[in-house]
């Protein structure tokens, strides 16, 4: 039995578009750590980061959208612009007793009343009321859900005020529901898929594929019982197209619900018996549609939370690698840096035992060896204990005659990488 | 009774209750609309028969043009006479506001695609921007919980409260600041900036926007000939995504405050919990609690093979 917990359940859009689907109901312990408190100064510094190319990410696709937008509609826009324009001239232009100012009027007035929810057209007696009882208990349902297509909203100060605060009550209470409902049919899901999966694990098919093709079945059979088939039937009742049955499907089980298309609007008089039924089945469509969406579009948001992580690791890795990289031009800039101030410490030794021979040689006064002060002695010695030590290094990256290395004095003139100038001082001190 | 059999009796107990509501809120709307409806209906019949009677027109024409209308009306057109040429629902800001209003689910409805490939397009990018968006706002909330959460809770809890009191006195005080920054005060400026607009209307729109009903009978910077639109529209645009994340940062802490009080375990349901932990958790910082909470990851609808 899984171990999952519900969504958070007091508000539907959370509990539909959490980052994880959770599927039931049992609850779940969670530990109401600090560990927010006791990380958060040094880890929300990396958060803040990823939050703000999250936020440009979205500005960007806002204006990717607006443009596609823009792009698509305006000429629709311009060319039913035109054609009210000219429908108005040619009711002037035939019936010349109306002037142009009443014919505003009446657009005026009726734009309100479209406004208002009032239909404007054919006579009012043989129409039904946005408000009677069944429509009343519809638009209650689309301000629980959020949906709030808009068709018919409260125009009384009342009827604002209640709006509100039902809602402020509702909209919980339909969280709780959803979750419930999820919780089902996520369990219901879950079997049939557990069926399937055991007849697939028979061909011997890896776990990922298996987990592939559950979730491919998933949105296969989801879109089949929750969006074809609706679409099918509005199709049918509504008299929309198909394309239009679809879009309504998705605004609604989304709940942006625009009120473009609404079922359940075409009431009155020449309705058939059997819409008396429509409304409530379409409410209860859309409460189960909205669980099924609800899981769909978390999906959605762990693939976008995969891929950023998975972008986060490689950039991780490569950071890493980066940071290798560093580390060892660095060192390796370091060790040159020693060898270099060993090496020219090496060449003034070099020199001052040269020039010490030489006067020796030439039988200048001993105070030359002076210059060798015991701090110096002390510091050469030092050096040479130091050199030694770094001997391997320097003898892997040199290349130092064997013979050369065994002597002791010349050991010092083997570390530099100029083999000539070695050779000619290892004579001069080998003549001492 | 067993957990299993309890979780259905109070599921049904919900769906009971559900239905109860809607009949409840269908009664009082109904008898609080109703009547304005019929009084509009009559003013629209009355100026209908005024001006057939004074004019030459024919009832049939008169019923082919306010069709007419209608059907403009409903795709968005503007019959406005005095709108300009170049004013446009889809200009650039426009449009946005309009992409806005999908992502955020909002969905006022003011305008709407007209084109085939609009609408397509439509389902596409709602199909996309929904969770993206749901995305970033949990994103947001979950930086925003130690701020404004956390640390004065820790505060409260450091001057001798106790945990209980210190949440209830916490949320409390973040409603209220929620109330006035939220929602009065764009209230008091939509009502001065929009005409027409009582504060109660003002009021009235920012609580629907913000809990994404967006029924549209109220939409902000729509008008052609306003001034400064693409800014106010920006600025709406802003509005709503910051009082989104406040109104979820809100149901956390009223959640965490219900965990506290004992309301969730009672009413059998999962307690708040950091449900956004690993995401962005350094490894450093994974010790054997948050190992232990990563054990007990869910498994998704993809993933049932993990049970």
């Amino acid at each position: 039995m899984s171990t999952v917990a519900a969504p958070d359940l007091l508000d539907p859009k959370c509990a539909a578009h959490n980052s994880k689907p959770r599927l039931s109901f049992s609850a779940k312990p969670a530990a109401l750590t600090c560990e927010d408190e006791r990380d958060g100064g040094r880890v929300s510094v990396m958060r803040w980061k990823t939050v703000s190319a999250i936020f440009f990410l979205v500005v960007v696709y806002l204006v990717i959208g607006a443009t596609v937008f823009r792009f698509l509609e305006q000429p629709h826009e311009s060319s039913h612009k035109l054609a009210i324009l000219a429908q108005k001239l040619e009711f002037l232009a035939v019936h010349g007793c109306v002037n142009s100012s009443d014919l505003e009027d009446l657009v005026q007035q009726v734009v309100s009343a479209i406004r208002a929810g009032v239909n404007p057209s054919g006579k009012s007696s043989n129409q039904s009321s946005l408000w009677d009882l069944s429509s009343s208990f519809f638009f209650a349902g689309t301000v629980i859900t959020t949906i709030g297509f808009g068709n018919t909203s409260p125009h009384t100060e009342g009827g604002r005020i209640f709006c509100m605060v039902y809602a402020l009550m509702g909209i919980p209470l339909f969280g709780f529901l959803l979750a419930g409902v999820g919780d089902q049919l996520g369990t219901i899901f879950g079997k049939g898929i557990a069926k399937v999966e055991k007849t697939i694990v028979k061909w011997k098919v890896s776990q990922t594929k298996i987990r592939v093709i559950s979730t491919l079945l998933f949105i296969l059979f989801g879109c089949l019982i929750f969006v074809a088939l609706p679409a099918v039937i509005f199709k049918h009742i509504e008299g929309w197209s198909a394309l239009e049955s679809t879009y309504f499907v998705v605004i609604t089980l989304t709940t942006i619900g625009f009120g473009d298309f609404v079922a359940g609007e075409k009431g009155g008089s020449e309705s058939p018996e059997y819409l008396k039924y429509y409304k409530p089945v379409v409410w209860f469509w859309i409460l189960v549609g909205l669980a099924y969406f609800a899981a769909v579009l978390s999906m959605i948001g762990d693939w976008f939370r995969a891929i950023s992580k998975k972008t986060k690791e490689e950039v991780g890795e490569f950071r890493a690698h980066a940071a290798e990289w560093t580390a060892n031009v660095s060192a390796e800039f370091k060790e040159t840096r020693r060898r270099l101030s060993v090496d020219i410490y090496d060449r003034f030794q070099r020199a001052a035992s040269i020039k010490r021979k030489l006067s020796s040689e030439l039988g200048i006064n001993a105070s030359v060896n002076q210059e060798m002060t015991p701090g110096k002695r002390a510091l050469s010695a030092n050096l040479g204990e130091e050199r030694e030590a770094y001997a391997n290094l320097t003898l892997s990256l040199t290349p130092v005659p064997a013979a050369l290395s065994a002597n002791g004095s010349l050991f010092l003139n083997g570390l530099s990488p100029d083999f000539a100038q070695r050779l000619e001082v290892a004579v001069v001190e080998n003549s001492q | 009774m067993n957990p299993l059999g309890r979780s259905w009796l109070l599921l049904s107990g919900f769906v009971l209750f559900y239905v109860i509501y809607l009949l409840f809120g269908g009664l009082v709307f109904s008898s609080l609309e109703r009547p304005v409806e019929e009084q509009l209906r009559r003013d629209l019949d009355a100026l209908k028969r005024r001006f057939l009677n004074q004019s030459c027109v024919s009832a049939a024409a008169l019923e082919h043009f306010v069709g007419q209308v209608l059907a403009a009306n409903r795709y968005g057109v503007a019959v406005n006479p005095n709108a300009s040429s170049d004013a446009s629902n889809w200009d650039l800001t426009s449009a946005m506001f309009f992409a806005n209003t999908l992502v955020t689910t909002v969905g006022y409805g003011h305008t709407t695609p007209l084109s085939d490939v609009g609408k397509v397009f439509s389902i596409v990018y709602a199909l996309l921007g929904v969770p993206f968006t749901m995305l970033v706002l949990t994103a947001c909330v979950q930086r925003l919980m130690y701020p404004l959460v956390a640390a004065p809770l820790h505060q409260l809890q450091r001057c001798g409260l106790e945990a209980r009191p210190a949440a209830g006195v916490h949320f409390l005080s973040l409603l209220t600041l929620v109330l006035l920054c939220l929602f009065a005060a764009p209230a008091a400026v939509f009502s001065a900036l929009e005409g027409g607009w009582s504060f109660l209307d003002g009021f009235y729109f920012c609580f629907i926007s913000l809990c994404t009903i967006g029924l549209g009978d109220f939409v902000p910077a729509a008008k052609p000939e306003q001034d400064f639109k693409q800014l106010y529209q920006v600025a709406v645009m802003v509005y709503l995504f910051v009082g989104l994340m406040m109104m979820y940062l809100l149901l956390r802490t009223f959640h965490k405050m219900a965990d506290l009080h004992g309301l969730t375990t009672f009413l059998q349901l999962p307690r708040c919990e950091e449900s956004d932990q690993e995401e962005d958790r350094e490894p450093i910082v994974e010790n054997g609690q948050s190992a232990a909470a990563a054990a007990q990851k869910r498994p998704s609808y993809n993933s049932i093979s993990d049970r």
